[in-house]
């Protein structure tokens, strides 16, 4: 039946797993070079890696050029595409936040070195409370982070979306490095469980 | 990094919480770690869920701009596994040193080898001619190829697979030791991947009394090497995963 639908729909791959993930059906046919399906692609991916970007950059001209550099890389990479990896989705989420990352943490190390030679303050603080008070929604998102500890959603938060790294984050919360990293990876599972996502 | 250490990273670096040097060393664990491969897949997953929620549509003109982008952007080839990607990538600089200044003594080695097998391995009698031919050129480079871990099955930890590749001569040299029977029906089969894609370069033979001994002709310029085990008749485009490669 789905496959039938799949047919009319010009979307003839035989591959029955990508019945289970529509995404991985348009970005095979990208793979092959088709333009047309990864356009298509395009328009499902979108909100999600600009939202993704935009929460990392924040600078909107920047989070377009970033957001452009991970669909470029997506297409680049398309054939490569493993879908015993994880779904099209969480592939996209992860190409397109390593580029947000690069790009913050790249902009990062060159303030720091202006501050450094200005002998300015070494670490900057200004924008940590507005990281930390992040207004996520998605009401089933917004449940599965409030069952988390306060310090495990405030890691994993300046972690995923301040674009810090855990040591960063431990320096923000003050908190040991080791403790900073438990808490990091229990928060995630228990983000993951009642998510709801299989292991 | 140490063993327990190193598992406690995944969530961290799903998150790209980790630095550079921690994301190359986690990288060249977590595929093939039976622990951390799910685990980070589950958290990427988790994490696109929660992206999900702070989704925002783009300016319009951003899909102009990637459409026009992508037109002049070639695609990467679609053979290359990670395992080959990754044994080029974490390659690092130290091993590629130890790797050059051994060289010269892998040449001097396979050239004794080859005359010494070349005689008797079935390989044909023009095979110790030819392979000196390819040694003696000076642009001729040799890759000895990584095992993969789909490189399994009897005797397969002794296995090795040296290519011997000159660019001017268009020829490589293909020495194979330790190497298992690659089953009833099957056969090695040596591929030259390049910025293209994979192509085949030679159907390797059964490894009789467990050596390769080859010279092939490589039209094209190998950025890897690769090995898998094929239907013995050849294929073209590779059906089994491979069990070799190297970065030349």
């Amino acid at each position: 039946m789905l496959r039938n639908a799949l047919r009319r729909r010009g979307l003839d791959d035989p591959v029955v797993d990508d019945v289970r993930d529509p995404l991985g059906v348009l970005l095979r046919r990208a793979g092959r070079g088709d333009q047309s399906a990864f356009a298509e692609l395009y328009d499902s991916l979108a909100p999600l890696l600009y939202g993704i970007v935009l929460k990392v950059v924040r600078d909107p001209s920047q989070t377009e050029e970033v957001t452009q550099e991970a669909f470029v890389e997506l297409w680049r990479l398309a054939p490569r595409y493993d879908d015993s990896r994880g779904s099209v989705r969480s592939w996209a989420a992860t190409l397109a936040h390593r580029r947000a990352i690069d790009r913050v943490r790249s902009e990062q190390a060159s303030r720091d070195r202006i501050e450094r030679e200005g002998q300015k303050r070494p670490i900057q603080t200004d924008d940590v409370d507005e990281q930390v008070v992040l207004n996520i929604e998605g009401t089933r998102v917004r449940k599965a982070l409030e069952r988390l500890t306060e310090i495990q959603r405030q890691a994993v938060e300046l972690a995923y979306f301040g674009g810090h790294s855990y040591r960063e984050v431990a320096l923000i919360l003050d908190v040991a490095e080791g403790t900073i990293k438990t808490r990091i990876r229990d928060g995630m599972i228990r983000l993951r469980d009642e998510l709801g996502v299989a292991t | 990094m140490s063993g327990t250490d190193v598992h406690q990273l995944a969530a961290a670096y799903a998150l790209d919480a980790v630095d550079e040097r921690e994301r190359a060393e986690f990288e060249s664990h977590y595929p093939t770690c039976a622990v951390c491969r799910p685990e980070v897949a589950g958290f990427r997953e988790t994490l696109s869920q929660v992206a999900a929620a702070v989704a925002v549509s783009p300016p319009p003109s951003l899909k102009a701009n990637v459409m026009a982008e992508i037109g002049n952007t070639r695609q990467l080839s679609p053979l290359l596994p990670e395992s080959v990607v990754d044994l080029a990538t974490h390659r690092n600089a130290k091993q590629r040193m130890v790797r050059s200044l051994s060289i010269a003594a892998a040449l001097i080695v396979i050239a004794v080898g080859a005359f010494a097998v070349g005689r008797h391995s079935g390989a044909g009698s023009g095979y110790a001619t030819a392979a000196a031919a390819v040694f003696e050129q000076p642009d001729a480079r040799t890759t000895p190829l990584d095992k993969t871990d789909a490189a399994t099955g009897a005797g397969a930890a002794s296995a090795s697979i040296k290519v011997v590749w000159s660019p001017s001569d268009k020829k490589a040299v293909v020495v194979g030791d330790g190497l298992p029977d690659p089953g009833p029906g099957k056969a090695y089969e040596l591929w030259l991947v390049d910025g293209t894609g994979a192509h085949a370069v030679r159907l390797l033979d059964k490894a009789e009394g467990r050596q390769v001994r080859r010279v092939v002709d490589v039209n094209g310029e190998p950025t890897q090497w690769a090995v898998t085990v094929e239907p013995a008749g050849g294929v073209d485009k590779a059906t089994g995963p491979i069990i070799f490669a190297g970065a030349v």
